[in-house]
């Protein structure tokens, strides 16, 4: 008896002493001058423009740095000043002539062209992720210096090479890569010639409305108002919260704990939607979900009458109905609508009779199987078994490998698949950036998607080359119209999907801003 | 005099030699484990050099990222490069976060460590407590309801019990705190000193900051300590009823003692040395990180730290973390010998 009293008191206190310590832990609202996003920081690697190509340091980017030219907020594909007051183009239509706003980076410095010249040499220099969208212009560790200097002390200017227009030099400009760093704070802590590389991964140092306060890998980035930006923010700090897992993040946003939750799945989207106290954003987002077959792969894999096929054997409206629920909606080419003559007729949907003939009118005998590699995640291998069911109707057995991401992108350099499923978002706002990853092969000599494909498409490659010059922006949204069609009749890439951004926000969160490319989140104006 | 000294000098040596004798089979331990970590993430179809640099990045890009990471040297110039950085001290640079391993590890462990030994203590008492009880009552209801937490506690994925438990303290009775380590208002007001959240908001002197950790430490301690429980009372049990039928027991009740008295006087200590391996097993077991409880509390332990280094294949946070566990792994094992032996000549006495 005595026993059991014991064990009863023992167990009591234990239970009691824990409870009674979280009893008044009851929710705290987030502090009114504090917006608190929770999501999954788990992919950031470096908060250096140059060298960040992370979702989570993409999207800080904008909030902590500023551009010369900036894409606009409701429609990207207008050009607007920012750190620039004004700009010329050359006429030579190989270079741009900026004259500098008056602003100032968090230290309290002035932006001056010298912070030009450095932020946009040492991107190049250093030659991180992103620094393919500056060597577009043609721009290398050897020749940058000359390519951009001072005119003046509010005058910088930039010249290129490659053979494109002042047009497209802008919309580079508006890459994250381009942002300007504060040359004065960043200099003295570059260490090994690493232009402070080293530093800026965990710092900042730019003229945005934030600054990077603190920021604890796979734990929280937390950002202070920066009190010298001429984009002065409404609130004084955000928090962005490392939750990974998305039914605690679900959880967090319901309780009034987080203001803004992202990356839920559509289960849990759908439960949320009818909560009072929070709504759902819905942004349409330049991301895309396509097929990739390697041409080279074996004979009938290479082709084009399997290729047809495959664009009849897609369960388009299961996939968005069912599957992705808002999440993304049916889109068949290969620039997002939002960009500039983007293709938005969907002529493709299930008609398994329809692939039968195309495959029996070319020889083409069923049953056979194909190595199908897929993220070893979500949305993917839910497309993938819904693919493997419309595939089967036709005779053909994918046989899914899931995989982790690193090694199925070596595969696709290599050439070592058959078929995968991939996505793709453009690294700036411009149409080349797809249109030189699906439409570009000339001899196997840059890595583009079609490269990938083991397509070789020396025509293709000409004419993008030639959109990309083009000066006249009408006529250039017709060349890339005239590309799109082509790739969708007939391409080893089966366009899918248009991603659709859902954000969950407490109904407190005003003005909250994000646009079609990834880099587009904005928390500057964001008010409770 | 002389004669003294020599003794004292003897018994000097006979200590070293020993511990010598350990510290070169730890060494060696922890050489194998850094080999077999290293083996597996090589052969690991991971490419950290795209890992790092992503799909779109140029050719130029990657091949320099090779470089720096140092992938283009031989295997095994690749795992010396390491183990000479590793003895340096730092363990390098971490390919995911940017930091230095060190200061990853210096910040993520604590985190572990406070969360392991809060569950550690709550499963021990609870478990001891339960599985006395129900061998001490075998085959009443205390006992079924005891067998019955322990199989549950087993097969119950911890996960699914993380977030059953969030959704009832936290979001419908509203007693617990959400998840992570600390609400927004402490997070960033209260300096880290330790790392360990209680020791830090204590010499803070927030009372209130105090009680915040301690309110989000309860729930992931809890799911982890019915976890660990559930083993510690099955052995316990288990034990006490196979000490029930020894020659000793039925000498003892021959002479009248009472079945609490034989239990606590007679047969806890002749068992309290498995018993304590169980715990120490236990506790070793929770060191290593529980990345489950870790995610569903987004609690930022050394357990996630390793998770998301082995997917990003980041070969210097995976061997400097997986080298620190294995060492506190070692250290703990050395530490239960040492006290079972001394719980083993008490009893002698």
């Amino acid at each position: 008896m005595s026993i059991i009293t014991s064990r009863a008191k023992l167990l009591g206190t234990v239970f009691s002493l824990a409870l009674a310590f979280s009893a008044p832990a009851v929710h705290a609202e987030t502090p009114p001058n504090v917006l608190v996003v929770a999501q999954s920081i788990d992919d950031a690697v470096s908060f250096d423009p140059a060298e960040g190509f992370e979702l989570t340091t993409v999207q800080s980017f904008n909030n902590i740095y500023q551009r010369l030219v900036q894409s606009n907020r409701d429609d990207g594909t207008k050009i607007e000043a920012a750190l620039a007051a004004s700009w010329e183009a050359g006429s030579d239509g190989k270079s741009l002539t900026f004259a500098l706003a008056d602003a100032k980076f968090s230290s309290g410095n002035p932006v001056r062209p010298e912070d030009v010249i450095f932020s946009l040499t040492r991107a190049v220099k250093l030659n991180k992720s992103p620094a393919f969208i500056l060597n577009e212009l043609g721009w290398k560790a050897g020749n940058v210096d000359a390519a951009i200097t001072k005119v003046d002390d509010k005058h910088v200017k930039l010249t290129w090479t490659a053979d494109v227009g002042s047009g497209f030099a802008l919309s580079i400009l508006t890459a994250p890569i381009a942002s300007v760093v504060d040359e004065q704070t960043v200099s003295p802590q570059a260490k090994d010639n690493d232009f402070g590389n080293g530093w800026l991964k965990t710092n900042s140092a730019g003229s945005g409305a934030y600054t990077i306060a603190t920021y604890t890998p796979h734990e929280a980035l937390v950002l202070q108002a920066n009190v010298n930006s001429s984009d002065k923010p409404a609130l004084e700090s955000v928090i962005i919260r490392n939750v990974p897992d998305v039914g605690a993040r679900r959880l967090l946003v319901e309780q009034g704990d987080a203001d803004i939750a992202r990356g839920l799945s559509a289960d849990q989207i759908e439960a949320l939607k009818d909560k009072s106290g929070i709504k759902v954003l819905s942004v349409p987002s330049a991301r895309q979900d396509y097929i990739l077959l390697n041409s080279k792969a074996n004979p009938t894999l290479g082709n084009p009458a399997f290729w047809e096929a495959a664009r009849y054997l897609v369960d388009y409206d299961g996939i968005t109905k069912n599957l992705l629920r808002g999440q993304s909606s049916v889109h068949q080419a290969f620039l997002p609508n939002g960009f500039p003559g983007a293709l938005s007729d969907t002529p493709f949907k299930l008609d398994v009779e329809k692939a039968k003939k195309i495959l029996a009118d070319a020889g083409i005998k069923t049953p056979f199987k194909i190595e199908f590699i897929v993220f070893n995640d979500q949305p993917f291998l839910s497309i993938a078994q819904s693919l493997q069911s419309t595939f089967a109707q036709a005779g053909i057995t994918l046989d899914i490998q899931p995989g982790v991401a690193s090694d199925i992108y070596a595969r696709g350099r290599a050439g070592k698949f058959e078929m995968t499923l991939r996505y793709w978002i453009p690294d700036y706002f411009d149409a080349h950036s797809n249109a030189s990853a699906f439409a570009i092969n000339k001899d196997n000599s840059a890595n583009t998607v079609a490269k990938q494909a083991g397509w070789v498409i020396p025509e293709l490659t000409d004419e993008t080359l030639a959109a990309v010059k083009e000066q006249d922006a009408a006529k250039r949204a017709g060349l890339y119209q005239d590309l799109q069609k082509k790739i969708q009749a007939s391409s080893p890439f089966v366009f899918m999907l248009q991603g659709n951004d859902q954000v969950v926000l407490s109904d407190k969160v005003k003005n909250y801003a994000q646009g079609l490319n990834a880099d587009q989140v904005y928390y500057d104006k964001v008010a409770k | 005099m002389t004669n003294s000294r020599q003794r004292s000098s003897w018994r000097e040596l006979s200590f070293v030699w020993p511990l010598s004798k350990w510290l070169w089979s730890f060494a060696l331990t922890l050489f194998g484990l850094a080999l077999v970590t290293f083996a597996m993430t090589r052969l690991s179809p991971i490419d950290p050099a795209l890992q790092l640099v992503g799909d779109h990045a140029s050719q130029s890009t990657y091949e320099q990222a090779r470089l720096e990471l140092g992938l283009d040297q031989p295997l095994p110039v690749q795992f010396f490069r390491y183990v000479e950085t590793a003895l340096s001290g730092n363990f390098g640079q971490s390919i995911s976060t940017g930091q230095p391993v060190a200061k990853d590890i210096a910040r993520t462990f604590p985190a572990t460590i406070e969360l392991a030994t809060a569950a550690i203590i709550l499963g021990a008492v609870i478990g001891l407590a339960l599985g006395i009880t129900a061998a001490m009552r075998q085959g009443t209801w205390v006992d079924g309801l005891a067998r019955f937490v322990s199989l549950f506690g087993y097969s119950v994925p911890i996960f699914w019990l993380g977030l059953l438990l969030l959704l009832l303290f936290y979001a419908w009775l509203h007693w617990a705190p959400g998840p992570g380590r600390a609400d927004v208002v402490f997070q960033y007001t209260v300096k880290s000193v330790t790392g360990f959240a209680l020791i830090d908001t204590w010499i803070s002197g927030k009372a209130g900051a105090f009680r915040d950790a301690l309110a989000h430490l309860a729930l992931p301690a809890i799911v982890l300590a019915f976890h660990a429980l559930a083993a510690i009372s099955r052995l316990t049990r288990a034990a006490i009823l196979t000490e029930l039928g020894q020659e000793y027991v039925t000498t003892a009740r021959a002479k009248g003692a009472n079945l609490r008295r034989i239990v606590f006087v007679h047969i806890l200590p002749n068992i309290s040395g498995t018993l304590l391996t169980v715990i120490a097993l236990s506790y070793a077991s929770l060191l290593e990180g529980a990345v489950l409880t870790e995610t569903v509390f987004a609690w930022p332990g050394i357990g996630r730290y390793l998770t998301t280094a082995m997917f990003a294949g980041d070969m210097p946070a995976i061997l400097g973390a997986t080298l620190v566990v294995g060492a506190s792994f070692v250290l703990l094992n050395a530490l239960t010998d040492l006290g079972v032996a001394r719980l083993d000549t008490g009893r002698k006495r």
